[in-house]
């Protein structure tokens, strides 16, 4: 595989030296936000990118407005692999679709001028795995990531966050391509399920192997997303933090989703999801916000907790 | 006797198909009861690999290939059983696939996966499968049980759309219906009126032994 050079570098900001300052807060749901706004059957979040730009832009500048630092860009299955897979995802350019969804989150913070923010260029996985699960090999994972962080490179992310990955090995593949075309900093996000004998990925991944391999990887900072809602969370928090002294950020679910009345509901209050992302923070972590069924209603409660708590 | 039975159990708990083709072999070559070695030896050991990914012992690539393993095997045996028995160890025949709208389909395969395994034919229709589709599978193969799987909140309606058009056509009596995935639950089982649900791929081969296997 070439090693791909002269890239640019715009560093303004260093982002140890800003988790040092604060604990930085992420945005909630981006899928919830686009499926309360009436998402259609036959098309995918990405497809808003170039259909419903503006209602986009809103959900970002909601975000900020809620107390967002980081707004992550609507790119979760925007890998070439991952938009191939449906009919709605073929139709679109890869390298356009996330260069285009980080102008539109960068043109969001336009807004907010003498404000902190980031932009993350979010990269999700490809859906599919590796032997002998699946048949992805290494170097088409590695291309596929390359490609869409070169993207949102362009488009003006500050820094990636690589999430919901269920297979170390694809969130290896992800920091290595990400890290092949771009210097900016790398946040790998695992999700991680709650079993009888502890914390596990889908592939059997451990918060420790996570913690070591991501490390060596040349991680900027690791956490977890996902699946698990606020309150096993913060078992995982405290796990990883005995694991690492590296920089965390934990993502929870704002519990289940049910149906009812044909409307999707979580089973979790933002006041309840803030008091646990509380106690998350209490357990070391340095970086916080929602996945799943989290709304700016969730951020700003957690904006609240974060004042009060000073940071 | 009992030791060969024991060779192929292992066989299918350490996902070594070239292992169990060979034992699948070996008991036709041998003339070994094919049921026996079935029932008592690789469902023995897929049972055994369902109870470890239950107990969070093993994960989903030694499910997959303790799955495999067991294929593998059925492969061979199964055709020589229909000779041997009038009664096959074929236990029902299930359609399944990820409803329309929805591309999400590792637990689906995963469920066709592990019924397969467990001695059911399977037909998997794949993601992305409307409503007739379902039951035009259901009547072209015959099947006892249409499975749906939907991972969004949005495409889970598609699930009650299944047993209102089997309902619209008479012939929802015709069919054991279950659903499956991210946002389903047992409430959602009984709101829509299907006939149940599982919360993976191991529950799910209980409950369609349950309900159609005869279990």
């Amino acid at each position: 595989m070439k090693k791909i050079t002269g890239v640019r570098v715009s560093m303004n900001f260093d982002l140890k030296k800003l988790l040092d300052e604060k604990i930085l807060l992420f945005d909630g749901g981006m899928g919830t936000m686009i499926i309360e706004a009436g998402l259609q059957e036959n098309e995918i979040p990405e497809s808003w990118i170039y259909s419903r730009r503006e209602e986009l832009f809103n959900i970002h500048v909601k975000y900020i407005e809620a107390g967002a630092d980081v707004i992550q860009t609507n790119t979760f299955g925007a890998s070439s692999i991952k938009l191939s897979s449906s009919r709605a995802g073929a139709m679109l350019d890869p390298e356009e679709t996330n260069r285009k969804a980080a102008v539109i989150a960068r043109g969001a913070l336009e807004r907010f001028k003498g404000r902190d923010l980031l932009v993350a260029g979010d990269i999700g996985p490809t859906g599919r795995f590796f032997p002998p699960v699946g048949s992805l090999s290494e170097d088409e994972a590695r291309d596929t990531f390359r490609r869409q962080a070169r993207a949102l490179d362009q488009g003006g992310a500050d820094i990636f966050l690589i999430e919901t990955m269920s297979d170390l090995r694809e969130a290896v593949e992800a920091l290595r391509g990400v890290k092949e075309v771009s210097e900016k900093p790398v946040v790998v996000e695992l999700t991680f399920d709650k079993k009888p004998k502890g914390y596990f990925t889908l592939m059997g991944n451990t918060p420790r192997e996570a913690a070591e391999i991501l490390e060596r990887e040349g991680a900027d900072m690791i956490g977890a997303n996902c699946t698990l809602s606020s309150n096993p969370m913060i078992g995982l928090a405290r796990e990883l933090r005995a694991q690492t002294d590296m920089p965390l950020l934990f993502q929870p679910n704002a519990g289940q989703p049910v149906l009812t009345e044909g409307k999707t509901h979580y089973t979790q209050s933002p006041d309840d999801f803030a008091e646990d992302i509380e106690r998350i923070a209490r357990e070391g972590a340095d970086a916080v916000g929602g996945c799943c069924g989290t709304t700016p209603e969730f951020i700003r409660k957690i904006r609240e907790k974060l004042e009060e708590l000073g940071k | 006797m009992l030791q060969f039975y024991e060779k192929c159990k292992k066989a299918v708990i350490e996902g070594d198909s070239d292992l169990a083709l060979k034992l699948a072999t070996e008991a036709i070559d041998k003339n070994k009861p094919v049921l026996d070695v079935i029932e008592k030896g690789f469902v023995k050991g897929i049972e055994e690999v369902g109870r470890l990914w239950e107990d969070g012992t093993f994960f989903l690539p030694e499910l997959v290939m303790g799955a495999e393993a067991i294929k593998k095997a059925l492969s061979l045996l199964n055709p020589i059983l229909s000779d041997q028995q009038t009664k096959g160890f074929k236990k029902g025949k299930v359609v399944i696939g990820t409803v329309e709208g929805d591309v999400h389909d590792i637990g689906k395969t995963l469920v066709a996966t592990m019924l397969s395994a467990s001695g059911f034919e399977v037909y998997d229709l794949g993601f992305d499968v409307g409503v007739d589709s379902f039951i035009e599978g259901a009547d072209k193969w015959g099947v006892n049980c249409i499975a749906s799987s939907a991972l969004l909140t949005t495409t889970m309606q598609k699930q009650r759309g299944i047993i209102e058009k089997l309902k619209e056509r008479g012939i929802r009596n015709k069919y054991t219906v279950i659903v499956g995935g991210a946002p389903c639950s047992r409430k959602w089982a009984d709101e829509i009126g299907a006939d149940g649900y599982a919360k993976d791929a191991v529950s799910a081969v209980t409950l369609v032994g349950k309900l159609i296997g005869g279990d």
